[in-house]
């Protein structure tokens, strides 16, 4: 279809649509953060009358902001971690492997990501329990009756990291496998036998050779994998009781449910904490996930 | 020094034998090509001598060392890959320096000698690059100057101009030519591309389903094919092949007829007998355009491919279509029929095996 000439009125009108739209996406997070800044938010947005960090502050010294923040990204940094070692390891053997297995294997597991977590929340906690008692059995036997709480804090799998940690590297581990999967198999294997005959060891390929190559698949799904952590409000709320192990979903929705009058400032600050490591994470992955890649490959 | 001896290599992959028995020996400073039909075990066997793969059976010699089980970088080799294989994220200088950088050089030792080898290959205002900023001539360079800074004994090359556009090819074969010339290295060299061989090659080793057919220097066995299948394989358009049965005999010569009825008489032909079948060979080249009073022969073409400075001619015979390969440039129509001359003296003779029948 042949471009029209851009008559001064449609073009208005076109931009004018364009804004409207914006401005629809974009009203959320205006209301997030002009209420986050203002002391006297209310459930309108409004242009604030004054402008201060007093919700953060609330936040940090009224609850227990840091220690949610410091919660959320110990469990979330872990599952990730797990998550890339796991992922980097198993991808690369997938995309190697010739075994029978490896088809079946790989729409198995994607089946993980099919099932909606919550239909899985009451087996999961009967496994969880049961993981729990073992664990707090070993716990006690080795560590003094004093330090068995602190401890399980840590390994616990009911109401103690390790448990969540592992649970949600469980969860985005699938995805995270296919796309390391699907990313070897496009990185030649010339490479590695380039290195080995350049007299690379195993751990030198490995690390000067395959872990630079793998890292923009590395960035795709560790960033993949912490965002959904990150935003994952079932489990933490599911295996997490204790209040020195809440995490900031918790907090948000605690903060929102404990009152009567709504503090809509503090939770528009509590929500800016809790967007902010998002979409730092995404900016730091983006770098290597537009990094072209056509490199050393066929000219 | 740097002699290859391989004696009886076999390669396995589970019940299937892809290398079959090949026995080659290279000699120090030669230039040896494998080449051969896709899948015909020569870069399998490339990559038993590099230490890749590892080798079923057999021995194979390096200076008259045992290198069986030597692992790869303890072989004294270097290799340039296919996809040359260039590390992305290290810089020109950074990927030709890395196999010194791996054994601990010392840094400026490495930087001397990354600048010597960028200097001789051309590549000194590119050593701050990545490989993605160079053009596929650029990057063949950067991974030559990283076989060639190890030193090594014999620099292995799998396929090397096969991503290169046709006019790079010529010109990146001149620079091979030239690299071998200056180093003095012992190189192996594997490719399909018979003129690649041909123009490359000390000695050209033609391998068919793992099984080595001929090793010889280009020109012998362009001239004296062993067996058809070398015959046909050198030389391009290939060589025609012609079924035909043993007429006549006498002490030095014999006569040949062919199934499409033509007669040939070749002189130096010994050990034949009359009545026996035979199949003759005769390069597109030594089929010549001729006068219709002294033709041998006077086919129907079915399709001419004018070049310019020859044509080459198709026609129709009892087999399969067969090609003339005319010098200059003929206008020549379908179904038109052309008297040709055969050049008597280079006509192969093959045994129904299709082993070649030596003339002397």
């Amino acid at each position: 279809m042949a471009e029209r000439p851009d008559t001064p009125k449609t073009a208005a009108s076109r931009y004018g649509l364009l804004f409207v739209i914006s401005l629809y996406c974009i009203m959320p997070f205006v209301w997030l953060l002009t209420a986050a800044f203002d002391p006297g938010a209310g459930l309108f947005l409004e242009v604030p009358a004054k402008v201060d960090l007093s919700n953060f502050f609330r936040v940090f010294q009224e609850e227990d902001g840091l220690l949610w923040l410091m919660n959320s990204l110990i469990v979330c940094g872990g599952a990730t971690l797990l998550v890339l070692v796991l992922s980097g390891f198993g991808g690369y053997a997938l995309s190697r492997t010739h075994a029978w297995w490896k088809r079946p294997f790989l729409y198995a597991i994607i089946l993980v990501r099919v099932i909606p977590p919550t239909a899985l929340i009451v087996p999961l906690y009967k496994v969880m329990l049961t993981c729990n008692l073992a664990i707090a059995g070993v716990v006690r036997s080795v560590v003094p009756p004093d330090y068995v709480r602190s401890v399980m804090r840590f390994v616990g799998f009911i109401d103690g990291y390790l448990g969540l940690i592992l649970l949600l590297a469980t969860m985005h581990l699938p995805l995270a496998l296919w796309i390391m999967k699907t990313f070897f198999d496009s990185v030649s294997r010339e490479y590695e036998e380039a290195a080995i005959m350049d007299g690379a060891t195993f751990g030198q390929r490995l690390r000067r050779v395959l872990l630079p190559l793998a890292m923009p698949g590395l960035a795709a799904s560790g960033l993949f994998a912490f965002i959904a952590a990150w935003g994952d409000f079932l489990f933490p709320l599911t295996f997490i009781s204790s209040p020195e192990l809440k995490m900031l979903p918790l907090g948000i929705y605690s903060a929102f449910l404990r009152d009567s009058q709504i503090d809509y400032g503090l939770l528009a600050a509590i929500a800016v904490i809790y967007t902010a490591p998002a979409i730092i994470a995404f900016a730091l992955a983006r770098r290597f996930l537009v990094q072209t890649f056509g490199g050393g490959l066929k000219g | 020094m740097s002699s290859i001896t391989l004696t009886n290599i076999r390669k396995r992959f589970g019940a299937l034998e892809v290398i079959k028995g090949v026995d080659i020996s290279i000699a120090d400073g030669e230039f040896a090509v494998f080449v051969g039909p896709s899948g015909c075990g020569k870069s399998t066997l490339l990559r038993m001598i590099a230490g890749l793969e590892s080798i079923s059976d057999g021995e194979f010699r390096l200076d008259g060392e045992l290198m069986n089980d030597v692992s790869p970088d303890k072989r004294g080799l270097a290799m340039v890959f296919q996809s040359y294989a260039l590390y992305p994220h290290m810089t020109v200088a950074e990927n030709i320096g890395f196999s010194l950088d791996l054994k601990g050089v010392d840094k400026a030792e490495i930087k001397r000698r990354v600048g010597a080898v960028a200097d001789k290959l051309q590549l000194g205002k590119l050593l701050d690059r990545k490989p993605q900023a160079l053009s596929g001539g650029q990057r063949q360079r950067v991974a030559i100057g990283r076989a060639i800074i190890k030193e090594p004994k014999v620099i292995l090359f799998d396929e090397p101009l096969s991503n290169l556009d046709a006019a790079l090819r010529v010109q990146m074969r001149a620079e091979l030519q030239e690299l071998h010339r200056t180093t003095k290295s012992t190189i192996i060299y594997v490719t399909h591309d018979q003129v690649e061989a041909m123009t490359l090659a000390d000695r050209i080793v033609v391998l068919s389903e793992g099984q080595v057919k001929q090793a010889d220097h280009p020109i012998a066995l362009y001239k004296q094919p062993d067996n058809l299948f070398v015959g046909q394989f050198i030389g391009s358009p290939k060589m025609n092949v012609f079924q035909a049965r043993v007429e006549a005999v006498d002490d030095t010569s014999a006569r040949i007829v062919t199934a499409d009825g033509w007669t040939v008489a070749l002189d130096s032909v010994k050990g034949l007998s009359a009545g026996e079948t035979v199949q003759l060979g005769i390069r597109p080249e030594d089929l010549s355009l001729a006068e219709p009073s002294n033709a041998d022969i006077t086919v129907q073409a079915i399709l001419s491919e004018r070049l310019g400075m020859e044509t080459y001619v198709s026609f129709q015979t009892k087999g399969e279509p067969a090609i003339a390969r005319i010098a200059g440039d003929h206008r020549i129509g379908t179904g038109e029929q052309v008297p040709l001359k055969i050049n008597r003296n280079a006509c192969h003779l093959f045994d129904s095996t299709g082993r070649a029948i030596r003339r002397s």
